[in-house]
């Protein structure tokens, strides 16, 4: 398992604090997801109406990553900064392009990603720490760089955040897909990604 | 994979990122069931069945468990939080030990679709007359055994 240094804003006092970025999920990280994130997510989900709450508010990361952990073509992520995790992600690398320019080429698709209740304007405002979306699109990123695909990523967008991969990191928008429940797709070229390792996007 | 990037480039990218939200994923089971607003009504009602049918029983949860051959934490989870998703496998070896209709569980626990109106009525009023008291009432006993006939009946 590697580990990252990377850097968070800390809103709290405006500072920019280290995190780790591990290439693996553990045990420990499934623990604090569990203790910390579940009861903070329920008890705000537990207030609304169904159709309002966090449309991940349901997702059992244990589950999810319990079907992939054995599976050579998936990786997953774990981020902590100051000893709580602030974010998960589920990468696979057995996707194909959709975008014309590389329609056929593989991807690093991303299966699941989310930030920790307590990073989101909608729950906790202001949000604890900024910039967890940003650095696992990077991990995809190189991840995509290192499995030789040139950095191209595919994922579908919550539709929370589809204003986030289009507008704030540069994908192209491809639209919903009825196989995935109308979800929209999103795809990045290797020259976008380039842009957005630039910080360019 | 390793990331070796400056300290600038994160402060600029989470200055880029803002409080955009950044969920991604397209969930496979649990996103179709928060589709079905009735679908907690229907778990919360699924939990007190459990809990009712092994405490008119004298089991404990974990006696249930190993009655139908599932973990006892899956019972638990079952009655206590109607949030947690069953597995499919769990709740259709409860029926079996229940002696009802798996398809009619499924639907309660929001594992199928409701093909039944009347199911989630009726599951409500059960939800509504059963407490977690440790002994039935009278009132309890009635309404285990009508709501044991509603999951019963085949239509």
């Amino acid at each position: 398992m590697n580990e990252s240094i990377v850097y968070l804003l800390k809103t709290e006092n405006s500072t920019f604090v280290k995190a780790s970025l591990f290439d693996q999920v553990t045990d420990d990280h499934l623990a604090m997801w569990n203790n910390e994130w579940v009861p903070v997510m329920k008890k705000h989900a537990g207030d609304l109406k169904l159709k309002d709450a966090p449309e991940d508010s349901h997702w059992n990361w244990k589950k999810k990553l319990a079907q992939v952990e054995h599976l050579l073509s998936y990786q997953s992520f774990a981020l902590v900064c100051e000893g709580v995790l602030q974010g998960l992600m589920i990468v696979s690398n057995v996707r194909s392009a959709k975008i014309q320019e590389q329609f056929g080429k593989p991807v690093v698709y991303v299966e699941f990603v989310s930030t920790a209740p307590w990073n989101r304007a909608e729950i906790n405002k202001p949000v604890k720490y900024r910039g967890v979306g940003r650095v696992f699109i990077l991990a995809a990123i190189e991840s995509s760089r290192e499995m030789g695909y040139g950095g191209r990523v595919g994922l579908h967008s919550l539709p929370q955040a589809e204003r986030f991969y289009e507008n704030k990191c540069g994908f192209k928008r491809l639209g919903p897909e009825s196989t995935h429940q109308n979800l929209c797709y999103f795809e990045m070229t290797s020259s976008q990604a380039d842009l957005f390792c630039q910080n360019m996007k | 994979m390793k990331l070796n990037y400056p300290k600038e480039w994160y402060e600029k990218s989470a200055l880029i990122e803002g409080d955009d939200e950044i969920g991604a994923g397209a969930p496979p089971v649990d996103w179709c069931a928060r589709e079905d607003e009735g679908g907690i009504e229907s778990r919360i009602a699924l939990g007190q069945f459990v809990e009712l049918w092994r405490r008119d029983k004298g089991w404990n949860a974990e006696r249930l468990a190993s009655e139908a051959g599932i973990d006892t934490v899956e019972v638990l989870e079952l009655e206590k939080d109607p949030r947690h998703e069953p597995e499919p496998d769990a709740v259709y070896k409860l029926s079996k030990v229940f002696g009802v209709s798996s398809r009619k569980m499924m639907e309660l626990a929001g594992l199928v679709q409701n093909r039944n109106p009347y199911l989630r009525e009726e599951a409500i009023r059960f939800a509504a007359q059963a407490s977690p008291l440790s002994k039935l009432t009278d009132v309890e006993q009635q309404s285990l055994e009508a709501f044991v006939s509603a999951l019963t009946l085949t239509n």
